[in-house]
């Protein structure tokens, strides 16, 4: 979260704070471990009067932004769920919104997005299939158009907005889907029959379509995995244009990027700091052990690694806010470098924090008892979802590599370093 | 400045500067001009030592003002005066000066230091130690009206050809170790009697930099003495929270950052191109080690000036407070060990072997010999973890065995049989 909020996002950022501790202290997320869903829907209405639905929803269908940099104000709502283990669809439900409010056609969608605001309904992102990559190329369900508009003149049919159902059909498996048995819509990317990518609206009760729940080793987050076969899809619920959504969808995986990097900074951000008030608290030897210069120099490599989180993360944030605001000011594949940079550095880097603070804090680290291993939980388990550290530093390197030019002759032995 | 008159707004400020900039200062694809010459060109125009008092040859404004100097004149792809020689003068020796030395000795000084006239230097470490500073033996006694000086220092970088060199001396062998010290001011023209500087040669084999002196009775005006006798202690804090400062490109030292490895200019520099060539040309471009290390380097170019911003604009807002410049000189002079590290891996064997005929010292062996020097100098890594977990972190110090005793006392315990 930047160090320059404004008034608004200083009292946002408190309210939330607030909020957290008083609804949904770290007794309750322990309480949550049991629930099916990993939260109760009562509690889900009351943060989306918060806010925590409508930052990324334009105003006409009832959202709006605090400062209209809508990703730098929810990196604050964010970060604040990293530091308090909120549970809750947060990422889920944000990426739809944000998905279906910046496509062409979101007056289409009014309705759901109003409902998605006052947290009455969740809708959340199918987006990863088996491989679990979260990558436009990795994408294999198919929406294929049926009926009188075939081929290509699928999309113009959907430009047209045909209202007489059964346009496309869609086939596939969308695992990894965070939230999937408290939802009752997915937006659903698939690939079209040009090639491209597609976006659809799939109302989870509509035949042909099964969701097989399940955990993760996060305390509260829940998944599943959503088939969907032969399911008849209306022109109407395509969210953008068919065959056409590549562009979109790399946003919505910036978006994940970004809001999870921001949760990440939160749990590192918190973890260091309550495992240094017990590193000060703790004696052995007649000292406090963070008085041992062998711990004072991890912990000060860590203070190094956080400081260096908050800066990438941030900058991520203002990036895709000033593409939002300006698509022509920032080009797609500055911000796409930029995520790669981000979750490659914040995933690792937050990952370790955590878990050199397990050390610090000792065998009562590796107890149910010390908070400790939700902060664990939670690192780890967004370390790998949209991308782990591994994958997006391969992924990078492909982006450098394209823009890299041969140089015939290269002398090997001149390449400089220091 | 008088107390009434407002600093020019950074608004009008940037418009004049740019206005200059684009007139005066030559673009970076032209031949490299001699920074001293820049240097005298910014001085006689008004832009040196943006944030020095006018009185002492400044601009009178302040650090922000500088960098939106530095900022623009880069955005601008115009040169401006780099190189170690002005980074020590105007970023650590001047702003030192500023705060510690007299009236006199600031008009004296400073005017012809911002103008690049005069270069400074340190003399701080001894032959005998680095890391423990206050433990310096060099003597300065009291004679008269003038002070002689006599013992050695070492590491002084660039002493060779610099005019003045500010010296750590102890005045006080009685009193504990810290508080027997006093700074002076030595003219290092080879005029000097008494003085001899030698380059030191290091482990490439060449004579570089870094310098050792020797001072056999070398008389000194007592106006040359900056600060309090007894108090050098104090002025080399100043001294070094400026070196910290400045070796991580913020404060009175920042001068912008390259173009290239700017996260704004798209992908930069030359040297993960060369990696990135070179691993082509051996044919390893497709092992996933070989991109992962590749894509680090970069995520290591973006992180370190995006953490410098944030710490920069931590500074002006009063949110970073103390000696964060540490926290930044550690992860920059870290960060290059890697860098360096990683052109070992992608270069193989012919990065640490040549031909006759392509004699070239820049390789990544060569860089490896002395990459050291960076974690090394301008006070270690591990002083550098030491100050961020006791001065940013607030953690115990580390217990002292001299606090309190003579520094008399304190040499003749190590002298002591075991």
């Amino acid at each position: 979260m930047r160090l320059d909020l404004t008034e608004d996002q200083q009292a946002f950022q408190e309210a939330v704070n607030r909020f957290i501790a008083t609804e949904v202290p770290l007794l309750t997320v322990r309480d949550l471990y049991e629930n099916r869903l990993g939260f109760e829907p009562e509690w889900w209405q009351q943060a989306a009067q918060l806010g925590w639905t409508s930052l990324f929803v334009p105003e006409a269908y009832g959202g709006g932004s605090l400062s209209g940099s809508q990703t730098c104000d929810a990196v604050i709502l964010a970060e604040e769920i990293g530091r308090g283990l909120a549970p809750g669809p947060f990422c889920p439900v944000n990426l739809v919104a944000a998905g279906v409010g910046a496509s062409s056609n979101a007056a289409q969608h009014a309705e759901l997005l109003g409902r998605l605001v006052s947290g009455e309904v969740i809708a959340v992102w199918a987006f990863a299939e088996k491989a679990g990559r979260w990558t436009t190329d990795a994408v294999q369900a198919t929406l294929t158009p049926v009926g009188p508009a075939q081929g290509g003149l699928a999309t113009q049919s959907a430009q047209g907005g045909h209202q007489n159902g059964g346009s496309f059909v869609l086939n596939g498996t969308k695992h990894y889907v965070e939230a999937a048995n408290a939802a009752s819509h997915a937006l659903v990317t698939a690939r079209a029959e040009n090639g491209g990518l597609s976006q659809v609206m799939v109302a989870l009760d509509s035949p042909g379509v099964s969701v097989k729940g399940g955990r993760s080793v996060d305390m509260t987050r829940r998944f599943g995995t959503i088939s969907f076969t032969d399911v008849a899809v209306d022109a109407s619920a395509l969210v953008g244009t068919a065959g056409d959504a590549t562009e979109a969808v790399n946003r919505q995986l910036q978006l994940a990027v970004s809001l999870q990097c921001a949760e990440m900074v939160g749990i590192a951000d918190r973890t260091l700091e309550f495992t240094l008030e017990y590193g000060q608290d703790r004696y052995a030897f007649g000292r406090p052990i963070v008085s041992f210069q062998a711990l004072k120099h991890r912990i000060a490599d860590m203070a190094q690694w956080l400081e260096a989180c908050k800066a990438v993360s941030d900058e991520l944030a203002s990036v895709l806010d000033a593409q939002t605001q300006d698509a022509s000011n920032v080009s797609n594949s500055e911000a796409q470098r930029l995520a790669h940079v981000a979750k490659s550095y914040v995933g690792e880097k937050t990952t370790r924090i955590v878990e050199d603070c397990v050390q610090i804090t000792g065998g009562i680290g590796v107890t149910w008892e010390h908070d400790i291993h939700m902060y664990n939980r939670r690192v780890v388990l967004d370390r790998a979802l949209y991308g782990s550290p591994e994958e997006h530093k391969d992924e990078l390197y492909m982006l450098l590599d394209s823009t890299v030019e041969n140089i015939e002759n290269i002398t090997v032995g001149t390449v400089g370093a220091a | 400045m008088s107390a009434s008159k407002l600093p020019e707004s950074i608004a009008d400020f940037s418009s004049r500067a740019t206005e200059w900039i684009s007139a005066n200062l030559p673009s970076t694809d032209d031949p490299p001009q001699n920074p001293i010459e820049l240097q005298r060109c910014l001085f006689d125009n008004g832009f040196a030592g943006i944030a020095f008092p006018a009185e002492y040859g400044g601009a009178g404004l302040t650090l922000e003002h500088q960098k939106v100097f530095y900022d623009l004149a880069r955005e601008m792809g115009r040169q401006v005066p780099t190189g170690t020689g002005l980074m020590v003068s105007v970023g650590m020796l001047g702003p030192t000066l500023l705060e510690h030395g007299s009236h006199e000795a600031k008009a004296k000084f400073l005017p012809r230091l911002l103008r690049g006239d005069d270069l400074w230097i340190q003399l701080l470490s001894e032959p005998r130690g680095g890391s423990d500073m206050a433990g310096a033996r060099t003597r300065l006694t009291r004679d008269g009206d003038s002070y002689v000086l006599s013992g050695s220092k070492m590491w002084s970088t660039g002493a060779h050809v610099s005019h003045y060199g500010l010296c750590l001396a102890r005045t006080d062998w009685e009193a504990p170790k810290h508080r027997g010290l006093s700074m002076i001011a030595v003219p290092l023209d080879t005029g000097t009697e008494g003085l001899v500087v030698q380059q030191t040669r290091t482990a490439d084999g060449t004579l570089g930099e870094f310098c050792e002196e020797f001072f056999d009775d070398v008389a000194l005006p007592a106006e040359n003495l900056i600060g309090e006798e007894n108090t050098g202690w104090s002025v080399a804090q100043t001294l070094l929270f400026h070196e910290r400062n400045a070796a991580a490109n913020v404060g009175f030292g920042y001068t912008g950052w390259e173009q290239s490895s700017s996260r704004r200019a798209g992908y930069e520099p030359g040297r993960l191109e060369d990696l990135i060539r070179t691993a082509r040309a051996r044919g390893t471009d497709g092992d996933s080690s070989v991109r992962q290390l590749i894509a680090d380097v970069h995520i290591d170019n973006t992180v370190v000036p995006l953490t410098s911003d944030r710490i920069m604009l931590g500074m002006s807002l009063g949110t970073h407070q103390g000696q964060w410049g540490s926290l930044l000189k550690l992860q920059y002079s870290e960060g290059a060990v890697e860098r360096v590290r990683a052109a070992l891996a992608v270069s193989g064997a012919e990065g640490v072997i040549w031909d006759d005929d392509e004699v070239e010292l820049d390789n990544p062996g060569t860089s490896w010999l002395l990459i050291r020097g960076g974690t090394l100098a301008g006070g270690s890594s591990e002083m550098q973890r030491n100050i961020i977990s006791e001065r940013l972190l607030g953690l115990p110090r580390e217990p002292s065995v001299e606090r309190g005793i003579p520094f008399n006392e304190v040499i003749r315990n190590q002298k002591s049989p075991e």
